[in-house]
């Protein structure tokens, strides 16, 4: 089937997770993405644990891989002059130049808006940074935890009165990638409707306060703050406000159910799963309002009769009733247990040089007649050096060696 | 100025889980008719409201989620003709942008197929907790439901150490439902290329389980390459083994992360000038602390965890805005814990227009919430309209469908 994005070509300078992960999706629909990578100054991500065998080689990283799947790699020493020339002539020849360095560096490099634009007038040009490349501030950076952070999504995880929980992983990179990927792809139509390219400025910290919308209204309207007691309440609901909400031990080590009942008919048909026991009867819980002015009671004794159960037990039961419910999966559980995974064919495998048979998931969302894929492995460092310099740039294997030999491929 | 989506049709039925999708259509040019059931969108339902008085127009979360969109009332499961009306916009839009459960548009005969015959252009994108096939597909879930099966909210925590018996923790916001939109709606744009070179449209199936499952970074590598899981930890990522600590509590009380302090002999010679000028750490000159390796605290070095723990209490002098900014201003990407609404007092977002006004029933002046993910040169991100209120469009959207045109 043909793929989405064919015959894009994207000039992939980003490194670590944020940038990449915008590629991962270009590449996934069927662009071509070539990293740009210099050997003196390597993603830091080749090095990523987990490690496959001893020692990091910049090719063995499961890290890596997971993130830089169906893309190119070339050498490129930038910091030579011959290698600043090679670069500006695969930007010429590049539908997109996405990066996600520091503001400025860029422009250090001589390869600004208007440069690139004199070297591909249609360019699209889109920049990730930690706080965007104007305000006061533009030359602070962040990780993705730092955006978390001052996003405040940070502050919206935790149980009140503890320390933020916060977000196990780089979400903000997951997701500042997801609004290059998308920004990219409206630029792309915009440039088939006109021949106009244009800049992106993306900043991580405003993708993320992006996502707390209500909370920032709930405070510049009805002047709440979550800084307020009580607040963050944990796995209990915000808005809308209804109990029983959370997460209950079950059987075994460290397994959980997540439960969400949304309404008083998702409460009977709860009741109806627990073979309605006496307490749940009173009047305590008879209504929404009982069951939040009563929710610490409430979930001890909820968690008392899912803790007799298995996790994927209480969910069948619990769904079978149509109660919302589904197990706190790791990720073994959503590899080798989750049976929806499976019977949509979700997990695949595709082969690389050095760590062999490497597992993958598939591509979200399922387009029916153009669908993204899981194609090759993440490329070795400088996999694709002769061939992008071959069939991009045009180059014969003279003037590739010619430049080889000048240290320019490192 | 208009988006890099003007001139786009898109006919949008959802409620929280996708909702999202619209406005980042809506807010990038995109025309989006948002069509509701009589009673309103269940969004409307969703607290907060404008004062604290529940209004099918007061709802801050429908607020923020429908802007730049219309809302035209139909009936369309229970009303044949409103069922009729909604297949005369379909065959005029570009794209259908829907949150029903899978068999629902089936059974009203508003299938792919059924739209497609009549609009062989249509991209039709179904967002649903689970996919349209496979043993869950008909499972309820919701936000918290899914941010578990999905895999972020195991790796989201506590040591149990620092909170015993803490269960996984949802981050709030929505985010489930949010990356569940940030995938569909990479699958429209990508789809809406396709189409741009085919002129085809096509089906897309967005299951939020399979958006979430691809949104936990080192969560899956582990188990892929280690058949290992990660463990949940305090403020910092979960990971193989127990790691160093991130978040470190102020003076103010307030959350500050902080990374590994001075691997590199530039910024070290900074921070010690800045907690040196101050009277802290005045053993640092010492040259036990000179050797990089000593001062990192995973090698275990002594010299590391005396560090740490003077940063600590030079950390609990200060407070978290003064270590933020501090730290940054020497080239170290640390950051506050922030509670949202605390940005709205930071310049920088100023500096860049990043706010803007809302305005509806009950809020006359407007009120600010966060605006564009991303500034665009030659099309930019634009509030062209509020969240409509209930129904605001229905007259002139059945006019013009009357007429045989597109509203």
């Amino acid at each position: 089937m043909p793929l989405p994005l064919e015959g894009i070509r994207i000039c992939d300078l980003t490194w670590i997770i944020a940038g990449p992960t915008a590629t991962r999706v270009l590449a996934d629909f069927g662009a071509e993405v070539i990293r740009v990578e210099h050997g003196q100054s390597v993603d830091a991500i080749r090095l990523g644990r987990p490690i496959v065998g001893e020692h990091p080689t910049l090719n063995n990283s499961g890290f890596f891989n997971y993130f830089n799947r169906n893309k190119k790699s070339v050498l490129l020493n930038v910091r030579h002059p011959m290698g600043t020339d090679l670069l500006r002539q695969l930007i010429a020849k590049s539908d997109v130049v996405i990066e996600n360095f520091s503001s400025g560096v860029m422009e250090s490099w001589g390869l600004g808006y208007e440069e690139l634009k004199a070297l591909r007038p249609d360019i699209i040009y889109c920049a990730i940074s930690g706080f965007g490349h104007s305000g006061r501030d533009k030359a602070f950076t962040t990780f993705g935890p730092t955006a978390q952070a001052l996003s405040g999504l940070t502050h919206l995880s935790g149980l009140p009165g503890k320390p933020s929980a916060g977000w196990g992983f780089s979400y903000m990179d997951h997701t500042a990638g997801y609004y290059g990927a998308m920004a990219i792809m409206m630029a792309l139509h915009h440039r088939n409707v006109t021949g106009e390219g244009q800049q992106i400025d993306i900043s991580q910290v405003e993708a993320g306060i992006v996502l707390t919308g209500p909370v920032v209204l709930d405070y510049t309207i009805n002047g709440r703050s979550w800084r307020r007691e009580g607040m963050p309440p944990g796995n209990r609901a915000w808005e809308p406000a209804v109990a029983p909400h959370g997460a209950y031990s079950c059987a075994g080590d460290d397994r959980w159910i997540a439960i969400a009942v949304m309404n008083d008919a998702e409460w009977e048909a709860l009741v109806r799963a627990m073979e309605e026991p006496a307490w749940a009867r009173g009047p305590k819980f008879a209504t929404n309002t009982a069951r939040l002015a009563n929710q610490d009671e409430l979930d001890t004794r909820i968690e008392n009769w899912t803790s007799e159960f298995e996790d994927y037990e209480v969910m069948e039961l619990l769904q079978a009733a149509g109660v919302r419910a589904g197990v706190c999966q790791k990720a073994s559980d959503r590899f080798e247990r989750d049976p929806q995974f499976k019977a949509r064919d979700w997990w695949t495998s595709l082969p690389h040089p050095e760590v062999g048979d490497s597992d993958y998931d598939s591509v979200a969302p399922r387009l029916s007649r153009s669908p993204g894929e899981a194609r090759f492995a993440s490329p070795l460092i400088g996999q694709h050096t002769w061939e992008v310099l071959r069939e991009v740039l045009g180059m014969t294997d003279e003037e590739i060696a010619e430049q080889d030999a000048a240290g320019v491929l490192m | 100025m208009s988006g890099p989506l003007a001139g786009l049709r898109v006919l949008e039925w959802c409620d929280e889980l996708g909702q999202l999708a619209g406005k980042l259509l809506a807010d990038m040019g995109a025309d989006v008719i948002k069509v509701e059931p009589p009673q309103g969108s269940s969004a409307r339902t969703i607290g907060p409201f404008v004062k604290d008085i529940p209004g099918p127009n007061r709802s801050l979360n429908f607020w923020y989620h429908n802007t730049n969109k219309r809302s035209m009332v139909l009936d369309v499961e229970k009303n044949r003709d409103d069922c009729a009306v909604f297949q005369a916009l379909a065959a005029r839009a570009d794209i259908l942008v829907e949150d029903r459960l899978p068999g629902t548009m089936n059974a009203l005969d508003l299938s792919y197929s059924s739209l497609s015959a009549s609009n062989a252009r249509l991209i039709h994108c179904a967002i649903t907790p689970f996919g349209q096939d496979g043993p869950w597909a008909n499972y309820a879930s919701s936000d918290l439901v899914s941010l578990a099966l999905g895999g972020p909210m195991m790796m989201n925590g506590y040591n149990t150490e620092d909170v015993p018996g803490a269960p996984p923790i949802r981050g709030h916001g929505d985010q489930g439902y949010n990356t569940a939109c940030h995938y569909a709606v990479q699958g429209i744009l990508a789809a809406l290329l396709f189409r741009d070179r085919s002129g085809e449209g096509q089906y897309i199936d967005a299951s939020m389980h399979e958006a979430l499952s691809s949104t936990t970074e080192v969560g899956l590598p582990y188990w892929f390459y280690k058949r290992q899981d990660v463990i949940r930890q305090t403020g910092r990522h979960a990971a193989a083994t127990r790691t160093d600590e991130w978040l470190h509590q102020a003076g103010d009380g307030r959350g500050i992360i902080i990374y590994g302090v001075g691997r590199d002999n530039a910024s070290w010679k900074k921070i010690k000038a800045w907690l040196q000028g101050e009277g802290f750490g005045m053993n640092f000159d010492e040259t036990r602390f000179d050797d990089p390796k000593a001062r990192q605290q995973a090698r275990g070095a002594p010299e590391a965890a005396e560090i740490m723990a003077e940063m600590g209490r030079f950390i609990a002098a200060h407070d978290a805005e003064t270590i933020y900014r501090g730290g940054q201003e020497r080239r170290q990407p640390w950051g506050a814990v922030r509670s949202p609404e605390e940005n709205l007092d930071d310049p920088h977002w100023a500096d860049r227009g990043f706010f803007v006004g809302a305005t509806g029933e009950g809020v006359d002046q407007p009120a600010l919430m966060p605006g564009a993910p991303y500034l665009f040169s030659a099309t930019p991100w634009e509030l062209r309209r509020p969240a409509p209120r209930l129904g605001e469009h229905t007259e002139e959207a059945r006019a013009a469908v009357n007429e045989g045109r597109w509203p």
